[in-house]
């Protein structure tokens, strides 16, 4: 595992906490195994991973909704489960997965509910700033997609929380519910420490600075999405007329690594110097009669990053 | 005394219930019939009769019988009647139950609930206490109404109706400790009435057993002894079992 913590954030405080946790569930499936990981107040992680790599098992350790089998749970500095674990509850905003939505109960009921029991907030500001004024008397499931998961972001940002655990805030929303759902997200992370499980990369990487990606039950890798960055270095995008094979196989000819884009009708090859190697290696595979209509340098995207580093470990 | 958290909780809970007709019909159409229809009819029916049962000469009787088969009307009053009333204070909580706790967890609203600051216990205790509000609402008054009857009649003592009203908190009570287990086992509203018919089976059928070997006063109070060890014994095999982990599954 690498583990790669932000200078300067090692001295405080973990917001969360897994240490030597494994959770096997009553099926016998291990959803975790042996897992350390912490992140620092103040951070804005991503929880990435294919499916079944343990993110929402995570979720729920923190949520107190799980227990793990053996190793020790800690959110906001307190033991998951401890008398003093309700008191950090309060302080942490959390976003279920796709949850179930109350025929018989109204968005102005539930967010009612949710004041009594952060036993703080300022409920016309959460109803005012999410635009659920005019939905406070409908029940929650006659609600849009949309509106239910604002519903839901109102009601754990009430309390104005010091955390946030936000597992796929926007799973099954259309382009414009999830458009408005990041929008509010961007405001709502600012300074609150954000555990943020997605599947959407583009998400991760607009919302978050660190990354821990997860696999089988294994953390692969924790570290600052600007450290994964710099790690893939510089690469140049090619695309040919005849396509992606003759492409690769002219440039292993000349001793030039490449992979397939993830495009697919493009290669990646990764460059120390683009703007001085580039021109000679266009030149050459135009001589060679490859009809290049694309040539420009590239930055890692972090679909690329998470594709790459899951391939290679398997 | 109860928190706010909880006070809001016991109310989500309440407002729910009421809100459900299929629970509110089920859970009072019941109660009436058992507690009030039926009982009444055959106390009026019976009123001055004196026609003893029609058994054969030399059948054996239980304990709890004898003495019983040359007054109809005492026969109804002792045995049939708290057994009425044993059947309609076991129904309401476990009705409710099916709809509030077997329908959150059917339609994983539950989640929403879990992702506020709130414990596992306090869910339960809120919903538990919502379901003994309305067994309150729905079977005190009936058997507000039989009291009144049976004393207005003479046919029981004050004495007798205060040991029925006892039957019935306790069946109450037993029957919030099987709604307990029901939340636990119960994934859908089909199990929910299988085990729901599981566990009541046997009890109205150890009621039953009770009002016809026990005899005389101590009838009602064996019958109290056996629904409170009933519902006692749900509520610890409950709260043993209890974990989200097991009530989110």
């Amino acid at each position: 595992m690498t583990r790669v913590v932000p200078n300067g954030l090692a001295a405080r405080e973990p917001a969360l906490a897994l240490a030597g946790v494994s959770k096997r569930y009553r099926n016998k499936a291990l959803a975790l195994d042996d897992v350390t990981w912490s992140i620092e107040l103040g951070a804005r992680v991503c929880l990435l991973g294919p499916n079944g790599a343990g993110k929402t098992t995570c979720i729920r350790l923190f949520e107190g909704a799980l227990q793990p089998t053996t190793g020790h749970v800690e959110l906001l500095g307190t033991a998951v489960g401890s008398p003093k674990y309700l008191a950090a509850r309060r302080r942490t905003g959390i976003v279920p997965q796709g949850p179930g939505m109350y025929a018989d109960v109204t968005v102005g009921e539930y967010l009612g509910l949710a004041l009594r029991l952060y036993g703080r907030g300022d409920l016309s500001r959460v109803v005012a700033v999410f635009d659920l004024g005019q939905h406070r008397d409908k029940m929650l499931a006659q609600l849009s997609g949309g509106y239910q998961r604002r519903v839901v972001l109102a009601a754990a940002l009430l309390g104005e929380p010091d955390l946030l655990l936000l597992d796929e805030p926007t799973v099954g929303l259309d382009p414009v519910a999830t458009h408005d759902v990041h929008a509010f997200l961007k405001e709502a992370m600012e300074g609150r420490t954000t555990l943020l499980c997605t599947h959407n990369l583009a998400e991760a990487e607009a919302l978050c600075d660190e990354v821990v990606i997860l696999r089988e039950g294994k953390v692969l890798i924790h570290a600052p999405l600007a450290d994964m960055r710099q790690r893939a270095g510089p690469q140049l995008l090619l695309a040919a007329r005849q396509g992606v094979e003759p492409l690769l196989a002219a440039l292993r000819k000349r001793g030039q690594s490449a992979s397939v884009a993830g495009e697919d009708d493009a290669v990646l090859v990764p460059l120390e110097d683009a703007p001085s190697q580039a021109p000679n290696l266009l030149r050459a595979l135009l001589a060679e009669g490859l009809d290049i209509y694309r040539c420009e340098p590239s930055r890692a995207t972090l679909e690329d990053l998470f594709l790459d580093l899951v391939r290679s470990k398997q | 005394m109860i928190s706010p958290q909880r006070r809001a909780l016991v109310a989500k809970e309440f407002r729910q219930v009421l809100r459900s007709r299929g629970a509110v019909l089920s859970a009072t159409l019941l109660p009436v019939l058992l507690i009030l229809i039926i009982p009444l009819a055959e106390i009026l029916g019976m009123r001055g009769s004196s026609t003893p049962l029609n058994l054969p000469v030399g059948t054996p009787l239980p304990p709890g019988l004898e003495g019983l088969t040359g007054n109809p009307s005492q026969f109804f009053v002792q045995v049939m009647l708290p057994l009425f009333i044993t059947l309609g204070g076991l129904i309401v909580p476990s009705i409710s139950a099916t709809y509030t706790v077997v329908a959150e967890r059917e339609s994983r609203s539950l989640e929403l609930l879990i992702a506020l600051p709130v414990r596992l216990q306090d869910i339960l205790l809120a919903k538990l206490v919502a379901m003994l509000a309305l067994a309150t609402i729905v079977v005190v008054p009936l058997f507000a109404v039989d009291a009144v009857v049976l004393l207005a009649l003479g046919t029981a003592s004050p004495g007798y109706v205060g040991l029925l009203f006892v039957v019935l908190v306790a069946a109450v009570t037993c029957s919030i400790g099987i709604a307990l287990l029901l939340a636990l086992l119960a994934r859908d509203f089909r199990t929910a009435n299988n085990l729901n018919g599981a566990m009541s089976g046997p009890l109205i059928l150890l009621t039953l057993a009770v009002l016809v070997v026990v005899p005389g006063e101590a009838r009602l109070l064996a019958l109290t002894a056996v629904l409170a060890a009933a519902g006692i014994g749900a509520y610890v095999v409950g709260l043993r079992w209890l974990t989200f982990e097991r009530y989110l599954a």
